[in-house]
């Protein structure tokens, strides 16, 4: 070879760099320039058409802190993060633990569990909203024809109620996905492990928690950490069946962005709702993504 | 363990699983029935249609237009260029040693948790700047950029778990790393290309947001903007709609159906590590 490659700096290195190349210019025009023209943009108000912004300062950002329905959508994406991480992930769980121990037919219950997670948040929404439908969807016809019609409620008109409704309808979505992961993670569990525990006189209970739980890690960080992003991006299922109504009852920020923005045409107060979003996310989501990468230097260390 | 609680326990998992499996089916059970039954018949849930009412499906496709066609030029190439992009950077993250390395790894995973709502408006005003508002091949461009963070990970974890060995040996015999990367690591890594396929395809196919900002017209728009909009409207038919959400269901569905196997094994390469 004519080059002599240096020390430092070899042909390997500079190959590597030239894979990186268009991945890192691609998120620094998708990611970091929006990010930043936003946090700019959220400092002026504009409706988008003008072909001047005016600087307003903090203005945005100190209005929304008093506004009702701000804070109303932070609470709601706190509930939601709080119930991605438990619910779905939970019964997920359940189910994969259940099936794990060899039942006929589990090929069928695995395609079943999964199944909904694969369709678009439209038709979840679609379908929903006829299961949830008033007067003859099915949920009211179930409880009129087991005696129980007095439960009944107008689930998606109720602000009392939609939130509750809607995060049956993510939780029947998403479970598969929790499911799928922990049942995969559960065929890697050794048997040797489990065959150990039953000889120790474990219960199937114990040999649970103590024994395929602990290995399962790396399958929850996964769940975990996918239901807390999910959480904090919600905004197809939400939109598409209640458009955050009734009364803004089920807004979360990323509806109310979207209805300042392209309905209200009040670009600089949604891109400060989109930066307080960022800022919520960068707290719960920070740990998760600095974990992820530092467990990269443990792997490499094996 | 006496036989008699070791049954009971059977009998209680087997009604758990099986209570489950009619919850996650009815949804989808009682969405495919009510896309064949008549307006009249619609709202007594629980009967069975006493005929095939076709026209709810032909009024579906005519109102679906070309969205359906438009969602299929968009899902296939932006699946590919995503996951191409993702190996791409999985690659050297995988091999690099030193600090230079995590540093740009971490940058990439920060796109996580960056809510598509922050980029929203200024890359609304980008893709139009860039002549792309309204078109297929703007889609492509916005999926391929967006799915960077996740393709990166998940290929960089799948490549982690490919022998270092096989690496070392390639570069020793004089095979240079580019040709290791497309001749030998990418066909060593066929499962994990395909669980993420999957997962792609399904990302980019049920995106609402992305189509509903970018998209205008009839030119580009996919079927989920499609259905949005005639789900949201006051007075909703909905055995047209069902049908609508039925026929965009399937394709999805087929593509698990088909590679399930593959999806399994790929996740426990690239999630599992």
């Amino acid at each position: 070879m004519a080059i002599q490659p240096t020390r430092r700096f070899s042909r390997t290195d500079w190959t590597h760099l030239g894979f990186l190349a268009l991945p890192t210019l691609l998120f620094a025009v998708f990611y970091i320039y929006p990010v930043i023209s936003s946090i700019r943009l959220s400092l002026h108000s504009w409706d988008g058409f003008a072909p001047t912004m005016r600087y307003v300062g903090f203005q945005n950002y100190l209005s929304l802190a008093q506004d009702t329905r701000f804070l109303g959508a932070v609470r709601n994406n706190v509930i939601w993060v709080a119930f991605m991480l438990v619910v779905p992930s939970g019964l997920g769980l359940l189910l994969a633990a259940i099936l794990d121990r060899g039942i006929r037919g589990e090929r069928a219950f695995r395609i079943i569990f999964f199944l909904p997670f694969t369709i678009p948040a439209v038709a979840v929404a679609a379908i929903w909203r006829w299961m949830y439908e008033p007067d003859n969807g099915l949920l009211t016809t179930v409880l009129d024809l087991v005696g129980l019609g007095g439960l009944a409620q107008n689930w998606l008109g109720d602000p009392g109620v939609v939130n509750y409704a809607l995060m049956g309808a993510v939780a029947w979505w998403t479970t598969g996905f929790a499911f799928l992961v922990f049942f995969a993670g559960l065929r890697n569990v050794p048997v040797e492990c489990i065959e150990a525990a039953r000889i120790e006189g474990a219960t199937p209970w114990q040999v649970f928690w103590k024994v395929s739980f602990p290995l399962l890690w790396p399958s929850t960080i996964i769940v975990l950490g996918m239901s807390a992003i999910d959480a904090m991006r919600l905004f197809d299922v939400v939109w598409a069946t209640t458009r955050g109504g009734p009364a803004y009852s089920s807004d979360v920020l990323a509806t109310l962005t979207y209805d300042l923005a392209f309905g209200r045409l009040e670009m600089g107060r949604a891109t400060a709702v989109a930066v307080y979003l960022m800022a919520i996310a960068a707290v719960i989501i920070m740990p998760y993504i600095i974990y992820m990468s530092r467990r990269v230097q443990d792997s490499e260390a094996e | 363990m006496s036989t008699t609680l070791r049954q009971r326990q059977t009998v209680l998992t087997r009604t758990v699983l099986y209570g489950m499996a009619i919850l996650f089916l009815a949804p989808l059970v009682v969405a495919v029935i009510t896309s064949i039954k008549s307006p009249v018949e619609i709202t007594r849930v629980l009967a069975l249609p006493t005929e095939f009412y076709w026209q709810n499906y032909a009024a579906a496709i005519s109102r679906m237009g070309r969205s359906f066609l438009n969602s299929i030029a968009i899902t296939v190439p932006a699946v590919a260029f995503s996951i191409l992009v993702g190996a791409l950077a999985g690659y050297p993250l995988a091999y690099m040693r030193g600090s230079s390395g995590k540093v740009v790894y971490f940058l990439l995973l920060t796109g996580m948790l960056v809510p598509f709502q922050i980029v929203q408006i200024p890359l609304f005003f980008l893709v139009q700047r860039m002549g792309l508002h309204d078109t297929i091949p703007g889609m492509w461009m916005v999926h391929t950029a967006y799915a960077v963070p996740f393709c990166t990970f998940f290929m960089r974890n799948f490549f982690a778990s490919v022998p270092r060995s096989m690496y070392e040996a390639a570069l020793i015999d004089g095979c240079g790393p580019f040709l290791y990367f497309w001749k030998l690591l990418l066909p060593a890594s066929a499962s994990g290309l395909a669980a993420l396929a999957i997962i792609q395809s399904r990302a980019i196919w049920n995106d609402l947001l992305f189509a509903i900002t970018l998209t205008a017209s009839d030119k580009a728009r996919p079927v989920t903007v499609q259905i949005a909009g005639f789900a949201s409207s006051l007075q909703v038919e909905y055995g047209p709609l069902m049908a609508a959400t039925v026929i965009s269901v399937v394709p999805v569905m087929a593509a698990y159906l088909l590679f399930q196997k593959s999806f399994v094994r790929g996740l426990l390469g690239g999630a599992g590590k």
